[in-house]
C-alpha cells in the first residue's frame, strides 16, 4: 500500500524515472572478450564489500599499540561472528587486489583506454594505486610481528627518495621507527583518508563509463565492419546486471569457503624491542618489488641501486597513469603496448613466483 | 729430462719435510703453543717460570708444578695486576683435593695444574678452546676417568664420564647447549676436586634442586636417610648417570624407585600409591586437552583461553612431580587436583571450539545451498531473458 504513494513522492524529489529509464537504455557490447566487462564490477563489489565488513571491524577495534592486537584478538575469539567479519575483510581485500589487477591488465591488452576513455583509465590507474595503499595501511592494523617488521622493511623503501626520503619516513611512520604513532596514523589513512579519496575516485570512474559506455576492442570493431553479427548488445538491466549478481553471488559462495576453512590468521603480537624473525615478507602484491630490489646490485653506474630501482618503478607507475596520452593508436603501435604489457605481468608473474619459492639470489 | 722434471720436486719436498721434522723439537712446540697462552698475553716469557739454567731445565718435576703456579696463582698482590677481582685459592683447594693429597703423598701420577690447563697454551676458562671450558671439561677429566688402565691402580672404575655422557646433565649442555648445566666440577669441585660423599651429596645437588632440597629435608626422609647412611638424592635417582624423571618411577610396581625399600604392605603404599594415580591421570588428562587444542587450531580455532589453561596445568603437573619429595598426601594432592582442574578447563575449551567449527561449517553449508540455490534460480532467470537489442 505504501508503495505506490511512495514512488511518486520519491520521484517528484529525486530524478529516479529519468535514472531507471537511462539504465533501461544502457547496453553492453557482446562479443568473444565480453567476460573481462565483469572485473570492474566485480571490483566494485568486493570494493563494498570492504566497507561494509570494515565499518563492522571499526565497532571494536582499537588503534593503539596497546590494544590493537587484543581488540582483534577479542573480535576473532569473543564477538559473535567476528571471526567471519574479520576473515571476510581479509580475503576479500584480497581478491580485490587480484580483481583490480586483472580489470587493469584486460583494460590494457583490450585498448580500452583509447580516446575518449584517457580519463577513465587515469581514474582506474589511481583506484588501483589506492587499493595498494589500502593493502599496505591496513596490514599494520592487526599489530602483529609479520606486519610491524614488514611495515618497517616497507616504509625503509621511501628512504631511498633523495632530497625528501627521510622526510617521507618520517611523515609515514609518525617517527623515526614504526611505533604506535606508524599505527594510528595508518589507520587515519585506512579509513578516512583513502576512502574518501576512493569514494570520489569511483563515482567519478563511474561517471566517465557511464558517459562513454563500454569499449569495443579494435580487434572487434574492424570485424565488426565485415560481419555486423560479431557485435551484439545486451540491455544492461536485467541482462547485464544478472549476470554481474551471479558472479558476486559465487564469488560470496567462495568468500564463506575460504573463510570457514581458512580463517586469516592473527599471528605473533608485535614486539617492538625483539629481533626480526626469519621470513619477513609483504602481502603477496608487493612481493615482486620487494623481490626485484634484492636482485639489483649495490651501485649501478655510480648511482645507489635501490635508489635506481624505485626510481625506475616510479617511472613505470607514472608511464602507466599516462599510457593513453602518448600509447599510439595504429595496430603496430598497439602490438607495442600489448607486448610491454605481457613482458611487465610476466616479470610480475616470475618475481612473485621467486618470492614464494625462497629462491634468493 | 722428463724424469728429472718429476723427480725433483719430490726430492725437494722430502728434504722441506725433514728440515720441518727436524725443526719440531719440544722446545721448538713449546714455544710455539706459548705464543697463543694467556700469560704470553699478559707480557710473561719462558724464564718466568723455568728459572733454573742449564742441562735439562725445562723439565719440571710433576709435584713441584703446581707449587710452581702457586708462586703467582696464590700472590694476591701479584695477580690483582692482571685482574682485581681473580682468586688467588687454588693452590689451597688444589692440596685439600684427592689429586693435591696424593701428590703431597708422592703419588706423581695424579692430576696437576697443566694436566686440566695445558702448560703452554693456557686460554682462560672462559674460551672455549679451553680444555677446563663447560663444554671440554668433560672429555678433559675423562682422559683420566675414563681409561680403567690408569684408574685400576687407585681402585677407581672408569665408568663415571661414559654414565655422565648418557645423564639428562650431559644432554642439556651437549644437545640443549645450556652451558650451566653441570659437568664434573659442578659435583666435584675443579681445584679442590673429590667425591662429595653420602652426607653431603644432597647439599651438592641442592645448589641447582633448591626447592625438592627442601621438601626432601622437612620430610620423614631425611632423619631415616640419615641413621642408615643413604645419600639422599642417588638412591633414587642414581650419581653419574641421572636420567630424566618419569612418573612411573613413583608407585609399587615393578620399575618403580619407591620398591627399592616399600611393598604393598608397607605403610607408605596408600600414599605412594595416590601419588603414582595422581600423576598418570595428571599427565593423560594434560595430553588429551593438548591433542584436542592442536586439532582445533589446526582447523583454525582460536583457543588461546586454552592453551592458558593448558600451561597452568603443566605448571601443576611439574609441581606436582617436585612436591613427590615431600613424600606425603599433601600438598601433592591439592596442587595435582588443581592441575587436573587447569586440564579440565583446557579440555573444555578445545570441546567448546571443536564445536563452534561444526556450527561454522553447518553455517558454510547452509549458506552453500541458499546460494546455489539462488545461484540456480539467477542462471534460469538469465536463460529465460528475451535476447534484447542486438
Amino acid at each position: 500500500m505504501m508503495a505506490p504513494r511512495f514512488r511518486p513522492w520519491l520521484e517528484e524529489r529525486l530524478p529516479l524515472a529519468d535514472a531507471i529509464e537511462a539504465l533501461r537504455h544502457k547496453t553492453v557490447p557482446q562479443h568473444r572478450h565480453s567476460l573481462w566487462y565483469y572485473f570492474g564490477g566485480m571490483t566494485l563489489f568486493l570494493f563494498g564489500l570492504q566497507v561494509g565488513t570494515g565499518a563492522l571491524l571499526l565497532l571494536y577495534y582499537r588503534p593503539s599499540a596497546a590494544e590493537a592486537y587484543e581488540s582483534v584478538q577479542f573480535i576473532v575469539a569473543r564477538v559473535p561472528f567476528g571471526w567471519l567479519v574479520r576473515s571476510i575483510h581479509a580475503w576479500s581485500a584480497n581478491l580485490m587486489v587480484a580483481s583490480a589487477f586483472a580489470h587493469l591488465f584486460s583494460v590494457l591488452f583490450l585498448h580500452a583506454y583509447r580516446r575518449p576513455r584517457e580519463l577513465t583509465w587515469v581514474s582506474g590507474v589511481l583506484l588501483l594505486l589506492l587499493t595498494l595503499a589500502f593493502g599496505f595501511t591496513g596490514y599494520l592494523l592487526p599489530w602483529n610481528e609479520i606486519s610491524f617488521f614488514a611495515t618497517r622493511v616497507g616504509t625503509d623503501i621511501a628512504a631511498t627518495v633523495p632530497l625528501v626520503g627521510r622526510g617521507l619516513v618520517r611523515f609515514l611512520r609518525g617517527g623515526n621507527d614504526v611505533s604506535g604513532a606508524t599505527l594510528t596514523r595508518l589507520f587515519g589513512f585506512h579509513v578516512a583518508i583513502l576512502p574518501a579519496i576512493a569514494t570520489a575516485l569511483v563515482a567519478l570512474h563511474l561517471l566517465l563509463i557511464q558517459r562513454h559506455g563500454m569499449s569495443v576492442p579494435p580487434s572487434v570493431e574492424e570485424r565488426a565492419g565485415q560481419d555486423p553479427a560479431a557485435v551484439r548488445s545486451l540491455p544492461f538491466l536485467p541482462h547485464f546486471l544478472l549476470r554481474d549478481l551471479f558472479a558476486w553471488t559465487t564469488t560470496l559462495a567462495l568468500l564463506a569457503g575460504l573463510s570457514t576453512f581458512y580463517p586469516w590468521e592473527l599471528g605473533v603480537k608485535a614486539d617492538p624491542f625483539a629481533a626480526a624473525p626469519a621470513g619477513i615478507r609483504p602481502e603477496w602484491y608487493f612481493l615482486w618489488a620487494f623481490e626485484t630490489l634484492k636482485y639489483v646490485p649495490a651501485t649501478v653506474a655510480g648511482i645507489e641501486g635501490e635508489l635506481l630501482a624505485v626510481a625506475v618503478m616510479g617511472a613505470g607507475a607514472i608511464g602507466v597513469l599516462l599510457l593513453p596520452f602518448f600509447a599510439g593508436h595504429t595496430p603496430p603501435a598497439r602490438r607495442v603496448v600489448v607486448w610491454v604489457g605481457i613482458i611487465a605481468l610476466g616479470f610480475m608473474t616470475v618475481m612473485t613466483a621467486l618470492a614464494l619459492t625462497g629462491t634468493a639470489p | 729430462m722428463t724424469r728429472t722434471c718429476t723427480v725433483a720436486p719430490l726430492v725437494v719436498a722430502f728434504l722441506l719435510l725433514c728440515a720441518h721434522a727436524q725443526a719440531q723439537t719440544p722446545a721448538d712446540a713449546a714455544t710455539a703453543a706459548f705464543k697463543d697462552d694467556v700469560h704470553a698475553g699478559a707480557g710473561l716469557a719462558c724464564a718466568s717460570c723455568h728459572t733454573a739454567a742449564g742441562a735439562g731445565a725445562y723439565q719440571t718435576p710433576r709435584a713441584a708444578i703446581a707449587p710452581l703456579c702457586a708462586t703467582c696463582h696464590s700472590d694476591a698482590t701479584y695477580m690483582r695486576r692482571f685482574d682485581p677481582q681473580v682468586r688467588v685459592d687454588q693452590f689451597l683447594q688444589y692440596q685439600s683435593s684427592t689429586h693435591g693429597k696424593r701428590m703431597a703423598s708422592g703419588e706423581a701420577r695424579v692430576a696437576t695444574c697443566s694436566d686440566c690447563h695445558g702448560a703452554h697454551g693456557v686460554r682462560r676458562v672462559s674460551d672455549p678452546r679451553s680444555p677446563v671450558a663447560p663444554l671440554n671439561v668433560t672429555t678433559t677429566c675423562a682422559r683420566c676417568h675414563g681409561d680403567s688402565a690408569r684408574m685400576q691402580p687407585f681402585g677407581r672404575t672408569a665408568t663415571p664420564p661414559a654414565d655422565w655422557s648418557a645423564s639428562v646433565h650431559a644432554a642439556a649442555l651437549l644437545t640443549r647447549g645450556d652451558a650451566s648445566a653441570p659437568t664434573c666440577t659442578a659435583c666435584h669441585g675443579s681445584h679442590g676436586a673429590t667425591p662429595p660423599g653420602v652426607t653431603s651429596v644432597a647439599n651438592v645437588c641442592a645448589q641447582c634442586h633448591l626447592r625438592e632440597a627442601e621438601l626432601f629435608r622437612a620430610s620423614p626422609k631425611k632423619d631415616i636417610f640419615d641413621a642408615i647412611g643413604q645419600a639422599e638424592c642417588l638412591v633414587c635417582h642414581g650419581n653419574h648417570r641421572i636420567e630424566s624423571p618419569a612418573d612411573h618411577w613413583v608407585g609399587l610396581q615393578e620399575g618403580a624407585v619407591c620398591t627399592q625399600c616399600h611393598d604393598q604392605a608397607s605403610d607408605s603404599a596408600k600414599t605412594i600409591g595416590g601419588m603414582r594415580d595422581g600423576l598418570e591421570r595428571l599427565s593423560t588428562a594434560v595430553s588429551a586437552a593438548e591433542a584436542l587444542l592442536a586439532r582445533a587450531e589446526y582447523a583454525g580455532m582460536l583457543v588461546d583461553e586454552g592453551r592458558l589453561a593448558l600451561r597452568e596445568a603443566r605448571e601443576r603437573q611439574v609441581q606436582s612431580r617436585v612436591l613427590v619429595h615431600a613424600f606425603a598426601d599433601e600438598p601433592f594432592t591439592t596442587t595435582a587436583t588443581g592441575g587436573m582442574a587447569s586440564a579440565r578447563q583446557a579440555r573444555e575449551a578445545g570441546e567448546a571450539a571443536m564445536r563452534e567449527l561444526q556450527v561454522r561449517r553447518l553455517g558454510l553449508a547452509v549458506t552453500t545451498l541458499l546460494l546455489v540455490a539462488f545461484l540456480v534460480t539467477l542462471g534460469l532467470k538469465i536463460r529465460s531473458l528475451p535476447d534484447g537489442p542486438s
